[in-house]
């Protein structure tokens, strides 16, 4: 059972340029990434769309795997935004969970 | 019965280019009949319905004095009234005009074989022959009809109807049963798509009324009584003092509106704090003043579920299986109405499938832009809603992370209620409306006669029909006033003449018509002592089902007498030479 964190969602969208919004769970990003992560960016997006704090927390190794190369935003036919969305969730994830970039 | 030793009739047969002489010999046709009793002529066209073709018919109709024509063609649907215009401009009766069709029910249907084809076009031909032989010249019913009109219910599709008449010259009377008019959008404030408030529309509307002098609006008033048909209804109006007034109208326009869905107790959490239908939601937005609280809490989180009280598969009768059509955007429209009051809120959107369709298709983009979360459930895997310590989770799977189960913690649940029939026995029982399936009143064709009902001169307007937005109901109510006005401008209307008689010297009234009459065209008549059926022939549409129940053959439809229909039979079955 996943549990939403409405407040969680709030945090990381005005905190930071977060916005998975238009995501159409297509799936390109997932078979385009080149380290084959086991967290397809869709799911993760998902998570912070619906509040689900727990559940990106568990995967903070796979949002600090990714290699920021754009190759599922280059191809990404809604336009979102995702190495700079992942780039949000490890800035909360410091702020929150690492207590960096306090102030 | 006319006498029809001295028939000068002329029959011409079609080759529709093709279309009917690829399978039928029409020349073979017309030799087979030319010379049949009663037939003066007998000829073939290569396209009956040209100019050319119609002026000959004409020249030859007035040259060998011609009393009646056969036209062997395609379907009277098509060609029909052509043809009977072509009969009154060679100065025939229409009425001593037969349609046969050889294309559609002959050549189209038996290309397998061109003799066949041949021989039934032959006894077919024969058969029109018959029925024009024993026609008789007949005209039109002409009937004066009343420049005003009664319009039931005065929601926005009532009073946007009635002022279309009323801009037309036509008079009009409104009657609303509740105390107050404007009906269900009367109560809305903003509305899709403009965002202007359901409440200020219809108080323009309601001034507009007001400014007008061929316009009577009563409130508090319901219809008693009907009689009379098309062009003059005789009803009664009880009003809000008890005073029953009489009125002749014209036509009469029913837009009575909808009942919002009420869940059934429990069904998802309805009668929990905090469980609202959609439009308790929408009331608490239009009076939200800057802020959205709800029993003095701020409503930080909302939930939606959608598709409740609509497209329900249930196995009872009074299932509601059909889309309520407004309910997806007006749950969007207030999401984002919610959005714009409290930017920060959290709105989770529980559906099905999504139909914001057509132009507010950008309602439901612009939503997910300003952070609405949509979740969609199966109807056989419905959310939950619970309360625990005063605080309502509703608990839904989302395919969207592969069917994990998701908690939502949230101040409000809106049920998105669709819309479902007023039950109004009384009216129906009044106007003799025809109900659907579905519980709303019925047209005669959605697409072809949308407003129309089985009943000459009663139309049907706005959601009394079926599920609409308002501008639908709108535009339906629009179309209403232009059929009233269609109908009641001209001064007259002209009926068609085929319909039943009776013979009063074989009936003894029985009844049995009576009852087999769907349009309650049969009245039971005094007449010298005896009591006899007569046979209104306005509400009459010779549809025939009186006459084969009647027990002393003492009705028949004019145009398909029973001596027609025998000499048909006789000329269908005589052998082809």
């Amino acid at each position: 059972m996943l549990k939403t964190n409405p407040a969680f969602a709030a945090s990381v969208k005005t905190a930071s340029n977060f916005n998975a919004a238009a995501c159409i769970n297509c799936g390109s990003c997932t078979a385009l990434c080149p380290l084959g992560v086991d967290l397809h960016p869709r799911t993760l997006f998902r998570y912070v769309l619906i509040g689900a704090e727990e559940k990106l927390l568990e995967n903070t190794s796979v949002i600090y795997s990714c290699l920021l190369c754009r190759m599922c935003e280059d191809n990404c036919p809604a336009d979102v935004p995702i190495a700079e969305n992942i780039r949000s969730l490890r800035s909360y994830i410091n702020r929150t969970r690492f207590g960096l970039m306090k102030g | 019965m006319t006498d029809n030793s001295e028939r000068r009739l002329g029959v011409y047969i079609c080759y529709c280019g093709g279309n009917i002489s690829d399978y039928v010999d029409v020349e073979k046709v017309a030799d087979a009949v030319r010379n049949d009793p009663f037939v003066a002529a007998a000829r073939t066209n290569m396209f009956t319905c040209s100019d050319a073709a119609q002026h000959d018919m004409i020249t030859e109709i007035q040259e060998k004095k011609l009393d009646g024509i056969v036209i062997a063609s395609c379907s009277p649907k098509l060609h029909l009234n052509t043809f009977k215009a072509m009969a009154e401009r060679a100065g025939l009766n229409p009425y001593q005009y037969t349609q046969v069709n050889i294309r559609e029910q002959c050549s189209w249907a038996h290309t397998h074989s061109k003799d066949a084809a041949t021989e039934k076009a032959i006894r077919l031909v024969r058969a029109g022959i018959a029925r024009t032989a024993l026609m008789r010249p007949l005209n039109r019913l002409r009937v004066d009809t009343t420049p005003s009109v009664l319009v039931i219910g005065a929601g926005i599709a009532g009073l946007r109807s009635a002022l279309a008449l009323s801009d037309m010259g036509i008079s009009v009377f409104i009657i609303e049963h509740e105390q107050q008019a404007g009906g269900m959008v009367g109560r809305l404030g903003k509305m899709f798509p403009n965002g202007k408030k359901g409440s200020d529309l219809i108080n323009s509307l309601l001034n507009a009324v007001k400014r007008r002098e061929n316009i009577s609006l009563f409130t508090s008033a319901r219809l008693v009584e009907k009689n009379g048909s098309v062009g003059k209804f005789s009803v009664k109006i009880s009003t809000a003092n008890g005073d029953i007034i009489s009125l002749t109208v014209g036509a009469i326009i029913v837009t009575t509106g909808f009942t919002p869905y009420q869940p059934s107790e429990t069904e998802f959490g309805f009668g929990l704090n905090g469980v609202l239908t959609l439009p308790e939601y929408a009331d608490l937005l239009n009076h939200a003043n800057g802020s959205l609280k709800f029993n003095c809490r701020d409503v930080n989180t909302v939930s939606f579920i959608y598709c409740v009280g609509s497209r329900e598969h249930l196995k009872e009768n009074n299932a509601h299986t059909y889309c309520s059509r407004y309910c997806c955007t007006a749950a969007v429209h207030a999401a984002l109405q919610a959005a714009e009051v409290k930017p920060d809120i959290q709105q989770y959107h529980i559906f099905r499938d999504i139909r914001t369709y057509g132009k507010y298709e950008v309602l439901y983009e612009e939503s997910l832009k300003r952070g609405s979360v949509f979740l969609r459930y199966e109807e056989s895997d419905p959310p939950q809603v619970t309360s625990r310590d005063g605080k309502l989770q509703v608990t839904v799977k989302d395919h969207l992370t592969g069917g994990d189960e998701i908690e939502i913690n949230t101040d409000l649940v809106v049920l998105v209620t669709g819309m479902t029939p007023t039950a109004n026995s009384d009216l129906v029982n009044i106007l003799k409306l025809p109900i659907g399936k579905d519980g709303f009143y019925n047209e005669i064709h959605p697409k072809l006669k949308p407003v129309e009902t089985v009943i000459d001169g009663l139309f049907i307007a706005g959601t009394a029909q079926g599920p609409k937005t308002a501008s639908e109901s709108v535009a339906s109510s629009m179309a209403a006033a232009s059929k009233v006005a269609g109908l009641l401008l001209k001064g007259y209307i002209d009926l068609e003449p085929l319909v039943a008689r009776v013979d009063a010297s074989l009936c003894t009234w029985c009844g049995a018509c009576e009852k087999a009459c769907p349009y309650g065209a049969v009245q039971h008549l005094h007449c010298d002592g005896k009591e006899i059926a007569g046979i209104d022939p306005v509400l009459c549409k010779g549809e025939g089902g009186c006459v084969p129940v009647c027990p002393y053959n003492a009705i028949e439809v004019e145009g398909y007498t029973n001596k027609q229909i025998t000499s048909m039979i006789d000329a269908l079955a005589r052998e082809v030479a």
